[in-house]
């Protein structure tokens, strides 16, 4: 069924258009070939667009071939830079382009993408029956990616159960799987094998940094209040921030230990709510809850600190320890140890 | 007076010594991490793990644990600390315990005893002990058949859920009686063993219907040419729109007058409204839209009355419990420390004719003396005993144990 041109280009992490570009078998080394410039433009303007818009657009102008080989193109160039921001930014803007293209596309694509890729157990539902709903997807798939979304509308307590079966209408159903098409871009970026670039390509790459290294500053003078010193965060932290301010799902674990870090590091209530929400689907009131509740100014009364570093490790939070982490047994000691260290 | 600690262990060591062998593992052992409370010290021993069954049962004839429990986690590596037992995945497990469910009979279950002497005594706990003088109590749980009803119902209403909301077939359901004061559920299902810590605190929101909004479930008022209407879900609605919607038409049903007009948040003059127009609502509940058939009851009153059947067909659970992907549970066939009765695994359909005060009992020879502080009543099998205050009984040795796991009697001589 996702067999066309169209397809793979609209949908290029599919089987068949990973098969087809392989099939092809280009080298990197070709890429700064003259004949292939339009596809490296085109990767550079899909990382541009998910740098500035947050969504890459869906160019069927430039020719279905363009569209779907600069995808790995984009790629290579994301994981070559090797940036958390950017491999996140990138893959959510992939997913949002998706998310927009499924919508609009025939009900049987959708679900042969659910079951063929992700092996979810989905059904088509016959309209006349079941309106206004077009799926029912097991809910042990629509768990694996509904929480992520802060809003009631999501909540499996205000969706049709039965039998197992979540009932679904096209646009969320749309929205389920983007977001699970997020997870496996950002994993095939993670897991892409490093290459060497030629001069040429790396000249390419050194344009984009810039334009990250321009976006993250402005981010960081915007959301980032100036008593704070992030470069003082331990890796747990850098880790989550990083995932807050790229609109990353965080556990409620991962919520807690970094509100209540920043919380103790000095961040002011205000601020720290302002930065949960401009991100995709935060509540606001949710939000201001939760971190007033953390903040001690609500319920018991008791403002938190972070979890220890044996906690974060369980809950699979401790990326790593880094050479000072050996030395202490929480994140607030690294932060503090940390700031003695810069100011020195 | 002889030591009953002493005495309960030893009667403990009987049990595994006879029973030990008749405990099953639970699926994948290996996998999972076994925990066991000392009797001697009251510690909780962690992090054990047993490649065959007989080391299991060996070492529990060794040491005679008061209570016994296995994770519903799989590890890679189940002996080792938390942090590096690295985590496979989970069963699905509930915790029923009338802890957490208010029941009307708090008189007949409150119980204490002294935290320095071997005092004890019915009812609220005084503010001095009048045998050591001490101020430090501890309330005792007593076995009340109100209570443990309640939690049985509770969990027959959990298993709907799981078997017709989230479509478990009714065999991988399992339930066990805890051998104290409610029930666990344990659903050991491939599929949901890699579910996280967020997508099982949605189950747990789902059957305690914690963040629904009624408009979701299409109760609300739309404009109409003729004006504005309320429209709502329907009985066979799947989900919680059509519990909504039963739970609404039972309340009409089965309120009388003075229950309607008890409700907070329903004015006094539309409970009549709604009692005196029942008929009329129940009629357009198979023909047409109940919630738009009565003038003069608005969205709010609807509101208020879906609040109601939310918390009727909730189920109150521990939610810590099920979100704790690391969690401990106890197994069935041991003991329960606090009362001498035993872990029993039901098949979810005999749940509904399940008698824990019967079924459970584990000591079912001999008699004891004891001497009772005080106790409530209370019924082991057919026979019910007391309420007893400071005298010297006889009682078959499952009732006597009770009342010594319990701190509410002594040994004579
Ligand atoms: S060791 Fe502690 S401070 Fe360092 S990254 Fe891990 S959790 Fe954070
Ligand atoms: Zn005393
Ligand atoms: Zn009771």
């Amino acid at each position: 069924m996702l067999v066309s041109k169209e397809d793979f280009a609209k949908y290029p992490f599919i089987i068949g258009a990973v098969d087809y570009v392989k099939r092809l078998d280009l080298k990197t080394d070709e890429l700064s070939q003259p004949e292939f410039s339009a596809i490296v433009t085109r990767a550079e303007a899909r990382i541009e667009e998910a740098l500035l818009d947050g969504i890459i657009k869906w160019e069927s102008r430039l020719g279905y071939d363009i569209e779907l080989l600069s995808y790995p193109v984009a790629i290579i160039f994301v994981s070559n830079i090797a940036d958390n921001y950017l491999k996140k930014r990138y893959a959510l803007a992939e997913s949002k382009r998706i998310q927009a293209l499924l919508k609009e596309d025939v009900d049987e694509k959708l679900t042969e993408i659910a079951i063929s890729i992700f092996g979810w157990k989905v059904k088509r539902l016959p309209l006349e029956i079941y309106q206004p709903f077009d799926f029912s997807l097991s809910f042990i798939d629509y768990l694996r990616n509904a929480p992520n979304f802060h809003d009631f509308r999501w909540k499996l307590v205000n969706k049709h159960l039965i039998n197992g079966e979540v009932f679904l209408q096209k646009d969320e159903f749309s929205r389920l799987i983007s977001e699970e098409v997020r997870k496996h871009i950002e994993n095939t970026i993670n897991t892409s094998p490093k290459v060497e670039l030629n001069p040429l390509l790396l000249q390419r790459i050194e344009h984009i940094k810039q334009r990250l290294n321009i976006r993250k500053e402005r981010i960081r003078i915007k959301e980032q209040p100036r008593n704070i010193i992030s470069a003082a965060y331990p890796p747990c932290i850098k880790n989550l921030y990083d995932y807050l301010i790229s609109g990353q799902h965080i556990s409620h674990v991962g919520r807690f230990t970094l509100t209540s870090f920043l919380l103790n590091a000095g961040m002011k209530i205000e601020k720290l709510i302002k930065l949960y929400t401009p991100i995709s689907d935060f509540n606001q009131r949710l939000t201001r809850y939760q971190v007033e509740h953390i903040a001690g100014v609500r319920g018991s009364g008791t403002k938190y600190t972070p979890p220890s570093c044996e906690t974060l490790k369980t809950h699979r939070l401790c990326p790593g320890p880094d050479e000072l982490c050996s030395r202490i047994k929480h994140p607030l000691a690294y932060y503090r140890r940390k700031i003695r260290m810069i100011k020195k | 007076m002889k030591n009953p600690r002493k005495f309960i262990i030893q009667k403990f060591t009987e049990y595994y010594r006879d029973n030990a062998n008749k405990i099953p593992l639970p699926t994948s052992y290996k996998k999972r991490e076994f925990g066991f409370i000392l009797s001697d010290k009251g510690i909780m021993l962690r992090h054990k793990a047993f490649s065959e069954p007989r080391f299991f049962r060996d070492f529990i004839k060794l040491i005679t644990p008061s209570d016994v429990y296995h994770s519903a986690a799989y590890y890679k590596h189940p002996s080792r600390e938390m942090g590096k037992k690295e985590w496979i995945g989970a069963d699905l497990i509930f915790d029923i315990d009338f802890d957490h469910i208010s029941t009307p009979c708090t008189e007949e279950h409150e119980y204490w005893t002294c935290e320095l002497c071997d005092q004890a005594g019915v009812g609220k706990q005084p503010s001095v002990c009048s045998q050591c003088g001490g101020s430090k109590f501890k309330m005792v749980a007593w076995l009340c058949e109100t209570c443990l009803e309640t939690a049985k119902s509770e969990a027959l209403k959990l298993i709907e859920f799981l078997v017709n909301d989230f479509g478990f077939p009714p065999q991988d359901v399992e339930v066990c009686f805890s051998g104290h004061r409610g029930y666990h559920i344990h659903v050991e299902r491939d599929e949901i063993k890699q579910l996280d810590q967020d997508a099982r605190k949605e189950i747990v929101d789902y059957v305690q219907g914690t963040g629904l909004k009624v408009s979701l479930h299409g109760l609300m008022p739309v404009s109409r040419k003729t004006g504005q209407k309320i429209i709502g879900p329907d009985l066979n609605d799947p989900g919680w729109s059509g519990k909504i919607a039963r739970g609404v038409y039972d309340i009409i049903v089965t309120y009388n007058l003075q229950q309607l007009k008890e409700i907070n948040g329903i004015n006094k003059n539309i409970a009549s409204l709604i009692f005196l127009q029942r008929e009329k609502i129940l009629k357009t509940w198979n023909t047409g839209n109940p919630w738009g058939s009565i003038k003069g009851i608005g969205i709010k009153t609807w509101e208020k009355l879906v609040e109601i059947s939310v918390v009727n067909q909730a189920v109150s659970i521990d939610t810590v419990v099920t979100i704790d992907i690391h969690r401990l549970i106890r197994m069935p066939l041991t003991l329960h420390g606090k009362t001498g009765l035993k872990v029993v695994s039901i098949p979810s359909k005999s749940l509904e004719r399940f008698d824990p005060l019967r079924d459970a009992v584990a000591f079912n020879e001999g008699t004891l003396k004891v001497y009772i502080l005080a106790a409530h009543r209370f019924r082991i099998g057919k026979e019910i005993y007391g309420p007893y205050e400071r005298e010297t009984v006889k009682l078959p040795m499952a009732a006597a144990i009770y009342l010594l796991c319990k701190r509410a009697a002594l040994l004579t001589d």
